[in-house]
């Protein structure tokens, strides 16, 4: 085995490992949040898309760093982003915690009361009514912008990859690669999560909606407020 | 609220405790263990020294105060017994898988070692790190010390 396919290996396990413990804490109240907004029973599928849409960003990121071999300057320049990120995901939770609970009429709101082709309201109902497996994927490339520390543990072994290697286009695909094993690494933790979390008997019970929504603006408001202190 | 049976029940309140459990963990780790009890190295003032068997091992990280997301030079002073590997360094958090990230160090003069690494940042907010310095034909020490973001 080759040292770079060790370092494959050694970061899809560590993808794995932590995928169990820190991305379940990071990403998981956000897959929770898809799952539970989803009508229909068949989660995976919209799930899956996110986690293509995540590892995508994952793998242009460790492209970058390959290139440039620089991961301090590259995540300064990005840091607005993941502040961005960090905000959007908070957002999309409250709204869709807001949109489950059926407490706050955020629809008539948004939609009947004001201008129902207005971008807030285009906005919301989109937000809020996710149902297109396809919709995953935006979400994960922009949600995988989100800062989060054995993410950037597996860039700084990118941008390693970049100082090692004097080819810049296989310094790009062994940053890339580093990063995709890394992400396929953290998805059978969120697929576990979106399971439980997707479980038709559950989505039957109005209680736990409700209980559900609680939750979900709670970690919702808990995403914003990290993200405006980032 | 009716259930076929009891197994089912009881399988179903496992599954929601599961789900809100991990609903809730991005609120209930933060700040769930002082780690800052742990701290054993002060970097933002000078060097910290511990000593493994007969060798004292001394770590500086520049520039100071010590801030993470930026380039730091880690250097290693041996004073006593050394092996013949070069020691090296891994940085992590206590309490808290952060993944893979080694500073390896090359000797500058005898019994000193210097590379170049980074702290990330964890969006939890939590500041507690921890460099492991090993020697490879002697063992581990742990310096725990606390980080700017």
């Amino acid at each position: 085995m080759s040292s770079i396919e060790a370092l494959y290996l050694t970061f899809l396990t560590t993808g794995f490992v932590v995928g169990f413990g820190h991305c379940i804490g990071m990403c998981g109240p956000i897959v929770v949040s898809f799952s539970l907004n989803l009508k229909t029973k068949r989660a995976m599928v919209p799930n899956l898309f996110y986690h293509v849409g995540r590892i995508t960003t994952y793998a242009v990121l460790g492209g970058i760093m390959g290139a440039t071999g620089a991961f301090t300057r590259i995540t300064t320049g990005i840091g607005g982003l993941q502040k961005g990120a960090m905000i959007f995901a908070g957002l999309i939770i409250i709204i869709m915690g807001l949109g489950m609970s059926g407490w706050v009429p955020l629809g008539q709101i948004f939609g009947d009361y004001g201008r129902p082709d207005g971008i807030i309201a285009r906005s919301f109902r989109k937000l809020s009514g996710i149902q297109s497996s396809a919709a995953f994927l935006p979400l994960g490339l922009v949600l995988g912008l989100l800062p989060c520390g054995p993410v950037y543990t597996a860039l700084i072994a990118a941008a390693g990859l970049g100082m090692e290697n004097q080819n810049t286009f296989k310094a790009v695909l062994s940053g890339m690669g580093l990063m995709t094993m890394f992400g396929i690494g953290t998805i059978p933790s969120l697929l576990m999560v979106a399971r439980l979390s997707g479980m038709g008997w559950l989505k039957s019970r109005n209680i736990i909606y409700k209980i559900g929504s609680i939750l979900m603006i709670g970690v919702g408001i808990y995403f914003l407020i990290k993200g405006l202190r980032f | 609220m009716k259930f076929r049976s009891r197994d089912t029940c009881l399988l179903k309140g496992l599954w929601i405790g599961m789900l809100f459990f991990f609903t809730m963990i991005p609120t209930t780790t933060v700040d769930a263990t002082d780690h800052s009890k742990m701290i054993n190295c002060n970097v933002h003032h000078g060097t910290c020294t511990q000593k493994l068997r007969d060798t004292d091992i001394t770590l500086d990280i520049s520039p100071k105060p010590v801030k993470a997301m930026t380039d730091l030079k880690f250097t290693i002073n041996l004073t006593g017994k050394q092996g013949v590997s070069e020691p090296f360094i891994d940085l992590g958090m206590p309490g808290m898988k952060m993944g893979p990230n080694r500073v390896f160090l090359k000797s500058n003069e005898k019994g000193v070692y210097s590379g170049t690494g980074t702290i990330v940042r964890c969006p939890s907010g939590k500041r507690i790190w921890k460099a492991t310095v090993t020697l490879p034909d002697m063992g581990s020490v742990e310096f725990i010390f606390d980080v700017i973001y």
